[in-house]
């Protein structure tokens, strides 16, 4: 028997198996903390997939004792928890939570820091493995990562590994993600830096590749010769509620959700099949539609193929809305985007000539996020309503919410005459599977732990991505003219541009 | 047919002539705008036992509502002339709070049922393109025939309600060794324990649990009354994970490569699960699982010298229909159970 090998590990299920470790959260009495990592700590608790010994620190600059905070983090799983809260277990677990109080730049407090998790190795009788979460805001990610560096915590202890994980936004633009890459790589190595996109912890993002890739029928038709062009939309029935507007008027549609998530799903959409499953080999594939996206430069290339928007008051749901600019602690002279709709190429052999239209935006007549894939007409057409609209074929994937998959075929209608109607077949997670999927929040801190990076953003796919954003951001802000910002109702789809953005191209938009 | 069964025959739903059971499906279905009817696989359950039919309803109607699936009930009678009955019924669940997603269920009842007569009526309301899981109930009975399991894609048993075990694992044996047989085989009574070795499995996860592997002198298991097998399903996992030998002598005793001995004992306590207790011990520690933390949970011990820790982990779900619907969303393999079979057969002599 190897002495590294536990015997008993083979019976379980292909599953993430985490190494013992402690936990340390940065920003632990903060929004995320208590309504997404915790809980899904817990459910993870629940389902048996932490560690023995695990432990958590909550790292934050308020007063508190250890009891305060788990009461505070247990009223907060009782209301966020997946899988609901049960006493006992919350017990059981709870007793693993510790809170340590200490300012960001005091390097004092990650000393003692230190010596808390000298003492809980003590307690196991063997060194742990330490991941840092970094739910902070980004302003104090170099204090952290320095006093990290400074007070040695970024070294495993006993041949332990230590790593970090980042929350977005991971920079507001290519210098200042540079600028955190070198601070972060100074204190981690890249392997052990986990730069978080929750986009990618959804089921039916990972079910991406396994659409294309295991199914045969589908990975022959997924090029320019059968595929018009893609769309990807991101739609929010919600505005600025919570005071969101503060950090989103400083950000924007484009950087707030383009760079990352939607950057991602393309990535996943339009990638060439992995050599295997290992991280780096997606990532390397991913990276290269990043790399391959055709760049719009200058003020009247980017107004040509990218659309920029402010919604105006109106109502969703029946609610009135005020406008962007008169949302709370919005700058009422603000030139943030909370729409963006873009035309993109990628230029690869696979995509040549194929568009993918993307939109995103606020105050969207409903909340989806969704991928279509619209196929060309067939060559040879003797049916008479085959080029008609709504009459291509259309794989539609579901991310959010209803997750699935949709594909909108021609079928003749029952009758003497050759009439051809489109038909949806369906397929639905919900209706198919009953067990809920986990959080995606679950499965990131879960491969996070295990060491598998498949599902977070490499150092090259975050800068390539923020490299072309801000050839978009320079044309949109620079001195002299600059692409219009249109305006849209509260509760419509969207700009009327956005619309003649595909009306150029003889396309529309996808009626969700 | 007693007076008792044809009672329970009600909750199979409408009864339908055998010939026409597709046609009443589409009735069903063809006036119903507001349900969905979804399958994602055939799931069958066989049974002997004339007091099955409203218990199998039951667990069909729990099953579906986490797999989606044409239910096939299939109530097999020896003895009396050859005769068939069919009914249909469906099971429905709100999703999303609105929409109704429904799994059919077709029951049959078999009088005089050979084999032939099951084989053919299976086959002729199989949802096509769909795998075929079946549970067989009690023991391998002569029934459990090549034409039968071949076409099968995974089998439920549970060798704890089998009268012979030794018995019904060689007729397991036997079938997974012809060359039509293509299906994995779950036991309930090992699946019910996947929980409970991976909280034990989890007491071994520092180099420190694992070093004292190499001294483990005792295992001792406790079950519940009539849950014997699974006992001894647990000491086979020790055994061929530690690669050991079993030696002939008046309890279980396991001989690892290195030649240590291990001492093997099974205790009966009370009713409740299968498995209420393991623990194993060396000169130096002492590593449990237990009962100890209420119905949901797992307590794991784990003394090494002076270091104790504790933890909850989840129990095992405690229904067949839930230890089924586990095993159904996990798609594991199968390969582990049946390198233990040839050890617990020796156990069983």
């Amino acid at each position: 028997m190897s002495e590294l090998e536990n015997p008993f590990q083979e019976t379980l299920i292909q599953r993430h198996r985490a190494d013992s470790c402690t936990v340390v959260i940065f920003g632990a009495t903060g929004d995320l903390t208590h309504r997404k990592l915790i809980p899904a700590l817990y459910n993870l608790a629940a389902g048996g997939d932490l560690p023995q010994q695990f432990k958590v620190v909550g790292f934050a600059r308020r007063e508190k004792t250890d009891d305060e905070f788990r009461a505070e983090l247990e009223e907060s799983n009782k209301k966020n928890s997946r899988q609901g809260h049960d006493a006992t277990l919350w017990a059981s677990f709870s007793q693993n939570i510790d809170y340590h109080r200490s300012e960001f730049q005091d390097l004092a407090g990650y000393q003692s820091l230190k010596l808390l998790l000298e003492e809980f190795d003590k307690e196991r009788g063997v060194p742990a493995n330490r991941l840092f979460y970094l739910a902070s805001a980004p302003e104090f990610f170099d204090q952290i990562m320095l006093m990290l560096r400074q007070s040695g915590l970024n070294e495993g202890v006993g041949g332990k590994w230590a790593r970090v994980v980042c929350e977005k936004p991971f920079g507001k633009d290519l210098a200042t993600a540079r600028h955190l890459n070198e601070v972060v790589n100074a204190t981690f190595h890249e392997k052990d830096t986990y730069r978080i996109d929750h986009y990618l912890g959804k089921e039916t993002a990972q079910n991406i590749m396994v659409l294309r890739f295991a199914n045969l029928m589908f990975e022959p038709n997924w090029n320019s010769r059968y595929i018009d062009h893609v769309q990807i939309t991101c739609a929010e029935n919600l505005g600025m509620e919570g005071g969101r507007g503060a950090y989103y008027d400083t950000a924007g549609a484009l950087r707030d959700m383009v760079q990352n998530h939607l950057f991602q799903l393309l990535s996943l959409v339009a990638m060439e099949p992995p050599t295997d499953l290992s991280a780096d080999s997606v990532r390397d594939e991913k990276v290269k539609v990043i790399r391959a996206l055709r760049r719009y430069q200058g003020v009247d290339e980017v107004a040509k193929n990218i659309v920029r928007a402010q919604y105006i008051a109106g109502s969703v749901d029946g609610v009135e809305r005020v406008g962007y600019r008169q949302e709370d602690r919005v700058n009422p002279k603000s030139m943030t985007e909370c729409y963006v709709a873009l035309r993109l190429f990628v230029n690869t052999w696979r995509w040549q000539g194929v568009p993918f239209y993307m939109r995103v935006g606020k105050q969207l007549p409903k909340k989806a996020t969704e991928i279509s894939v619209h196929f060309k007409y067939p060559p040879q057409a003797p049916f008479p309503t085959t080029l008609q609209r709504g009459t291509r074929n259309v794989l539609v994937i579901r991310i959010q919410p209803d997750e699935g998959i949709s594909l909108r075929m021609l079928s003749k209608l029952p009758g003497v005459q050759l009439l051809l109607q489109p038909v949806k077949m369906d397929f639905r997670y919900s209706t198919s599977f009953g067990k809920a999927s986990p959080e995606a929040y679950e499965r990131l801190l879960l491969d996070a732990m295990a060491g598998d990076a498949t599902l977070f953003a490499r150092r090259d796919e975050v800068e390539n991505a923020w490299s072309f954003i801000d050839e978009i951001e320079h044309a949109w802000h620079n001195d002299g003219p600059q692409p219009p910002m249109n305006e849209y109702p509260a509760g419509s789809w969207g700009p009327k541009e956005a619309d003649d953005l595909l009306a150029a191209d003889g396309r529309v938009w996808r009626r969700l | 047919m007693s007076a008792t069964l044809e009672d329970s025959l009600a909750i199979l739903g409408q009864e339908v002539p055998l010939g026409l059971v597709d046609k009443a499906l589409k009735e069903l279905w063809g006036h119903d705008e507001v349900r969905t009817r979804a399958s994602l696989m055939n799931f069958a359950i066989y049974s002997e036992d004339p007091a099955s039919i409203t218990p199998n309803t039951r667990l069909l109607e729990e099953i579906t509502s986490e797999h989606a699936c044409r239910g096939l009930l299939l109530l097999a009678l020896p003895g009396g002339e050859p005769h068939a009955r069919a009914w249909i019924t469906a099971h429905c669940q709100l999703h999303d709070g609105h929409k109704s997603v429904c799994s059919e269920q077709i029951s049959f009842v078999l009088e005089g049922g050979t084999m032939n007569q099951v084989r053919n009526i299976v086959f002729a309301h199989l949802d096509s393109d769909l795998p075929l899981v079946c549970w067989w109930q009690g023991d391998l009975s002569a029934n459990f025939s090549e034409r039968f399991y071949s076409v099968m894609d995974m089998l439920f048993i549970d060798s704890s309600s089998w009268k012979n075990p030794a018995h019904d694992f060689a007729v397991l044996a036997g079938a997974l060794e012809q060359s039509t047989a293509r299906f994995r085989v779950y036991d309930l009574s090992w699946l019910r324990s996947h929980l409970f070795r991976t909280a034990l499995a989890s007491c071994f996860s520092n180099a420190t649990a694992l070093e004292e592997l190499r001294h483990l002198q005792f295992v001792e298991i406790t079950h519940s009354k009539g849950h014997r097998l699974a006992g001894l399903l647990i000491a086979a996992w020790i055994g061929v994970r530690l690669k050991c030998k079993l030696e002939a002598s008046d309890g279980i005793k396991l001989v690892t490569p290195e030649g240590q001995s291990i001492s093997v004992t099974l205790s009966e306590s009370g009713e409740g699960e299968a498995l209420q207790r393991i623990e194993l011990r060396s000169a130096n520690a002492s590593l449990s699982v237990s009962r100890d933390c209420g119905a949901a949970y797992v307590c794991t011990t784990v003394q090494i010298g002076d270091h104790r820790h504790d933890q909850m982990l989840p129990a095992d779900p405690v229904t067949d229909a839930a230890v089924i619907s586990e095993q159904l969303s996990r798609l594991g393999g199968q390969s582990l159970y049946l390198q233990m079979v040839p050890m617990l057969r020796g156990m069983l002599r």
